[in-house]
């Protein structure tokens, strides 16, 4: 059988290692590079590196930055009394889009799960707790996700912070704005009716 | 509600089948290893997604093919619903009158069956751990609000179960973690006891009814949920979680020292007493048969309650395991009120003046044909 000439087994491994892309994705994506402008080639494989290379975490609150600490932690307009808590980077981008919240951010990295190893060692609990320390912070918003173990880290920090006084709260569980009833999951309908506010 | 269309694509021995079925009895007749109990089945799997006789979804996806796709038109009060499961070795997708459904929990519950199989002895005579398997599965089908606590409860369970277990090895030593974890522990197990106690109460009451006349008023069926949770903290959320605190907080140490949770329903089991007397320890086989039987027609009665509408009933081989004076009272009061498919060899044990104009599909090597 015919076997690949080894520069392009070699880009077709390098494609297979990327989520979601196959044996057939990753062969069809290495022979579309092939046919490439060597110019177009070359701004790809500077940028893969430059991913890698220029982006650090921020070392006060494990946000992806370019420089250290982050634009958001050194910006001095943000509200510094208050940190939303999230578990993954594109969380805070999420965040960052409704253009609505203008405090700090902190990103764990991660939730407690002990079945996949991770304990609050693991995840970026410990710097969260160092940064409480200097007394601006008023209010911790736990934004982890709506699943059992984002649930179990969000009580967690509340019982680590509570006892310094900071107010810790949790993101509401409800209805999505502009959606009709009608197409709400049950669970989802449930916990809007639990969470019902006074008129 | 009814089951009008069926249509299987490489589904175990069936490669295709298009096929529609009567409103009221359907009989898959045929030898041994023809496919009966397969297309049984895979009406079974169209609403649980899942089958009742392995747990591996890759053995229903005809050898050699890629994927299994079940089809089915399910009528209900509120007009015909198509649904559709797609089962490849990647996973399983499931489609809501043609819409991709994201979680599973959103599909199940939207067509309901309920089997009847001669395993189904075993939830009278079996383990502790089948009669729960039991209470779990066909409570989900009926509230999601319980299948939501259940599923959160497994899954802090066994986050809790190695956790203990890494205490106990003192790879790890955080107790707040184990407070944080029991606390949600106890506010899902909670819910999920409450909720058996109520949904056990109402199936006995359904029951009841049923075995008094099976029995000829001789026999008083009753249920007695046995839990760690005291019977009168089982009424009330807020005293199930109280009495959970209690438990907890008394085994703690044994826990760790143990490596895994020893409180909370996953150790729960159902008792089931014919005039007060333990039917498992105390019962005749015949005793134990009539007692399974009435749990499973007092479910058709008690989801009609719940959901509003009847569900679909699948016997596999049954009417052989029972009596004639019970395949008589079994049919007599499914007929015209219950969609029902039974598979059987042959149709001369059957009570042939009871089901009036049956509709028989005639199953050989994976070919259905009806008369």
């Amino acid at each position: 059988m015919q076997q690949y000439p080894q520069p392009i087994a070699n880009l077709i491994d390098s494609y297979k290692k990327l989520p979601g892309i196959g044996d057939k994705t990753a062969t069809r994506l290495a022979f579309y590079t092939i046919d490439m402008d060597e110019d177009d080639v070359t701004k790809f494989a500077q940028n893969l590196i430059a991913a890698k290379r220029d982006l650090h975490y921020c070392s006060i609150c494990g946000n992806i930055t370019e420089q250290d600490p982050c634009e958001i932690c050194t910006d001095k307009t943000r509200d510094q009394s208050t940190i939303l808590v999230v578990e993954q980077p594109k969380d805070v981008m999420s965040m960052e889009r409704m253009n609505d919240y203008h405090g700090l951010y902190h990103v764990l990295h991660g939730v407690l799960s002990p079945i996949e190893g991770l304990g609050p060692e693991d995840i970026n609990i410990t710097s969260l707790i160092k940064r409480l320390q200097k007394d601006t912070v008023k209010e911790v918003i736990v934004a982890t996700n709506a699943t059992p173990e984002g649930e179990a880290t969000a009580r967690y920090i509340a019982q680590l912070i509570k006892p310094a006084g900071i107010k810790v709260t949790r993101l509401a569980h409800g209805l999505s704005v502009g959606s009709d009833i009608e197409y709400a999951d049950e669970m989802t309908l449930i916990k809007a009716v639990e969470g019902r506010q006074e008129m | 509600m009814y089951l009008d269309k069926l249509k299987l694509k490489n589904y175990r021995n069936y490669e295709n089948v298009d096929t529609t079925f009567s409103p009221d009895i359907n009989v898959f007749l045929g030898a041994n290893a023809q496919g009966k109990t397969n297309l049984l089945e895979s009406i079974y799997v169209l609403a649980m997604t899942k089958s009742h006789r392995t747990s591996n979804n890759k053995e229903l996806i005809r050898w050699g093919t890629q994927f299994a796709k079940i089809d089915g038109t399910v009528v209900k009060e509120t007009g015909s619903l198509p649904l559709e499961l797609i089962l490849s070795h990647q996973g399983k997708r499931a489609k809501v009158n043609r819409l991709d459904q994201a979680k599973l929990s959103q599909y199940i519950g939207k067509f309901n069956v309920i089997l009847f199989a001669p395993e189904d002895l075993a939830i009278v005579k079996g383990a502790p751990m089948l009669r729960r398997r039991f209470i779990d599965m066909e409570f989900g089908q009926m509230s999601p609000k319980y299948l939501y606590a259940l599923t959160n409860y497994q899954a802090i369970l066994k986050q809790r179960n190695h956790y203990l277990k890494m205490l106990q090895q003192k790879k790890a030593s955080d107790q707040l973690y184990l407070n944080v974890i029991t606390e949600q522990l106890i506010e899902y197990g909670a819910q999920v006891v409450v909720a058996r106690q109520e949904f056990l109460q109402r199936m006995e009451h359904w029951a009841q009814e049923i075995h008094k006349t099976i029995t000829l008023d001789q026999e008083t069926l009753t249920f007695a949920y046995k839990s760690q949770v005291p019977t009168e903290a089982l009424t009330d959320v807020k005293a199930a979680q109280a009495a959970l605190q209690e438990l907890f907080e008394k085994h703690r140490q044994r826990e760790i020292e143990q490596g895994t949770t020893l409180v909370g329903p996953q150790r729960d089991d159902v008792v089931f007493l014919i005039n007060d007397k333990n039917v498992q320890n105390f019962g005749s086989q015949g005793q134990q048969r009539t007692v399974a039987l009435s749990v499973k027609l007092a479910e058709i009665d008690l989801m009609k309650e719940l959901t509003g509408e009847y569900p679909v009933l699948l016997l596999d081989d049954v009417l052989s395991e029972l009596d004639d004076a019970r395949q008589t009272h079994l049919l007599k009061t499914i007929q015209h009120k219950v969609q029902t498919f039974l598979t059987t060899t042959s149709l001369d044990g059957v009570a042939q003046d009871i089901i009036q104009n049956p509709r028989i599909f005639h199953i050989e090597a994976g070919q259905i044909t009806t008369d």
